[in-house]
């Protein structure tokens, strides 16, 4: 098909366009990766692109035995793990019964279930009744609150329902029960939305920070990306100290600023997770948002 | 008359309780399946609104609530006459308002070129590529803009040497006055891809045999977005707009918190981070839960108005 002069200028453009989009979205992670490989003094002289100009591996060994990090690492792979299998285990079983039109009190536990995702008590009343509950500095918070996803709920109820009916129905004059059902027909088929919710809330664990600053104090509970945070705010502060301190002249020598480099390995280490696995997952990280977009 | 009525509905209504329980017990295997959730949501988001009374007394952290005495619509009126509520109040208003009606048609745009393109190897790599800030952690992110904005830093060398040497270098993330634009432009950078999902979804449903007839009629590119892509997709952009609605009164604490720092947090305070500050740093539980009350009412209602109105309007909307 011939293609007008209009529009072959529109495709130039189109292209360029999404390759300078390409630069901008990875541009600032080669940044960070240059200046966690470079020399942390070199750093400071500026100019670091997307290449280390005095290669070094010492931030990254200085992250990598550093304790606190491993310890974090474990907490946040702990509170990953057991947070997506609590949801996965409450999301499927309210959609599947979601599902059941002539159950009774359907509607009034779908509402039930459904109002909090609009309105909510906001974050003091939580703080408060965390501290009935003694979920205060316990790995419990990062597990039990968010155990229960309403989205997600809707993305697997959505997926039960374009499955036929007609399987269920099957298996039932087959002589299997309800159980069985569940365990070997439905979930079987589920697999693939599975693995959706399950890298979603895995993903959303891991890079979880905020329940730690709301309602953790103890040094080991903290999360991988709540030592990050503290990091960043750390050197913030000590760089305005050391402004300060060489304006007015005074010795700021003795105190040691994370460097801008012991930084970048941090954010490297804690997110490779993510960015590793993520283009061999992309497929089933991006699927349940269709599904989700189905309308009922 | 009235009796014998009477007496004929009772067998049927004992009928209608017994079939009722048979339902109920049917459906025994059902209810365990939903338990966990119903638990769940009960305990976690329906318990903490009985906390709200204390928006109404002054919290008395001894005491707990049952001690603390009421003081009415004290702590609201109060909110209302300080200068540094009314700040974030109004900061919260434009960092959102902003994001949500500048930044709509930004994931539109972008999901459309991505559907124009034909180069089916080359939007696969921008598709993925794009997506992948979504998955980082925004304190992540906010490390790598810290490192990009550096006075050193790339954006500060590319201005240096688009301006020459007149050129004055700052960083940008410590200058309160741009951090509208850091709001907007880093929530763009980090979820603009993964919005536009929602969006080619949409454009990938759209009956091809449109575009067929369209070009046949001799319809421009240009024309057919503009007049089969655009209205087709219309239902998905209404719905993504109200949900963003209730959003208007509520910021991405993380985003804010985190590119919050000792040079902008006080010009920048918006009502998460206040609430947050004021109840559980400086233990004012009162004053932080009447601020975040008021932030929860007026979202839902901003929710319901704009799905009421979008309804009317269009006949569309979330209920």
């Amino acid at each position: 098909m011939k293609r007008s002069l209009g529009e072959k200028v529109f495709d130039i453009f189109n292209i360029t366009l999404m390759l300078f989009l390409c630069v901008i979205m990875i541009y600032p992670y080669l940044n960070q990766l240059a200046i966690a490989l470079n020399d942390g003094n070199n750093t400071m002289l500026g100019g670091i692109t997307i290449y280390p100009r005095k290669f070094t591996l010492v931030n990254f060994e200085a992250i990598l035995s550093n304790k606190d990090i491993w310890k974090a690492a474990g907490v946040t792979a702990a509170s990953s793990i057991c947070s997506t299998v609590l949801i996965l285990i409450t999301c499927v079983g309210a959609a599947y019964a979601m599902t059941k039109k002539d159950m009774p009190l359907r509607n009034f536990f779908i509402w039930f279930l459904m109002i909090p995702s609009y309105i909510s008590a906001g974050i003091i009343p939580t703080f408060i009744l965390y501290r009935y509950l003694h979920l205060l500095n316990s790995w419990w918070v990062y597990v039990l609150p968010g155990a229960f996803v309403f989205y997600n709920t809707i993305i697997i109820r959505t997926y039960l329902s374009s499955l036929p009916t007609a399987l269920e129905e099957a298996a039932y004059i087959e002589g299997a029960n309800e159980v069985q059902i569940l365990y070997k027909i439905i979930l079987p088929l589920c697999k693939p939305i599975l693995a959706t919710i399950a890298l979603w809330s895995v993903v959303a664990a891991w890079n979880s920070w905020t329940p730690t600053l709301y309602y953790v104090n103890d040094s080991n509970l903290y999360t991988l990306q709540y030592v990050v945070m503290q990091l960043i705010k750390q050197s913030e502060a000590i760089s305005k100290m050391t402004t300060e301190a060489a304006m007015t002249g005074s010795d700021m020598s003795h105190v040691q600023p994370t460097s801008e480099a012991i930084k970048s390995a941090a954010i490297i280490c804690s997110t490779l997770p993510i960015i590793l696995s993520y283009p061999f997952l992309q497929k089933y990280f991006v699927q349940g948002v269709t599904i989700g977009a189905v309308k009922d | 008359m009235n009796n014998l009525s009477r007496k004929l509905a009772a067998p049927t209504q004992d009928n209608y309780w017994r079939q009722l329980g048979k339902r109920f017990a049917r459906y025994k295997f059902m209810y365990i399946l939903i338990l966990p959730a119903v638990l769940c949501t009960l305990i976690f988001h329906y318990l903490p609104m009985g906390g709200l009374i204390m928006a109404f007394q002054e919290y008395d952290i001894i005491g707990g609530i049952g001690k603390s005495p009421f003081v009415g619509f004290e702590n609201f009126i109060e909110i209302l006459s300080m200068p540094k509520f009314l700040g974030a109040i109004k900061n919260t208003l434009i960092y959102s308002g902003v994001t949500i009606f500048l930044g709509t048609p930004f994931p539109i745009i972008l999901a459309i070129l991505f559907n124009e393109l034909k180069q089916q190897k080359l939007k696969k790599i921008v598709q993925t590529v794009s997506y992948l800030p979504h998955f980082i952690s925004w304190i992540s992110v906010i490390g790598m803009f810290y490192a990009m904005f550096a006075i050193n830093g790339t954006y500060n060398d590319i201005m240096a040497a688009i301006f020459g040497s007149s050129y004055e270098r700052t960083n940008i993330l410590c200058d309160p006055d741009s951090f509208l634009g850091i709001i907007f432009w880093s929530g763009q950078w980090k979820n603009i891809g993964w919005n536009s999902v929602i969006y080619l979804a949409a454009i990938a449903g759209i009956d091809p045999t449109m575009y067929e007839a369209a070009r046949v009629d001799g319809c421009s590119r240009f024309k057919q977005v503009l007049y089969i892509t655009i209205p087709s997709i219309m239902p998905t952009i209404v719905i993504c707009f109200i949900m963003g609605m209730s959003s208007l009164v509520n910021s991405n604490f993380e985003q804010v918190y985190g590119f919050q720092n000792i040079y902008t947090q006080e010009a920048t305070e918006v009502i998460n981070t206040l609430t947050y500050r004021q109840g559980i740093l400086n233990g004012d539980y009162s004053m932080a839960t009447a601020f975040g009350m008021m932030q929860g009412i007026v979202s839902f209602l901003l929710v319901v108005v704009s799905n009421a109105v979008v309804k009317k309007g269009t006949g569309m909307g979330i209920w």
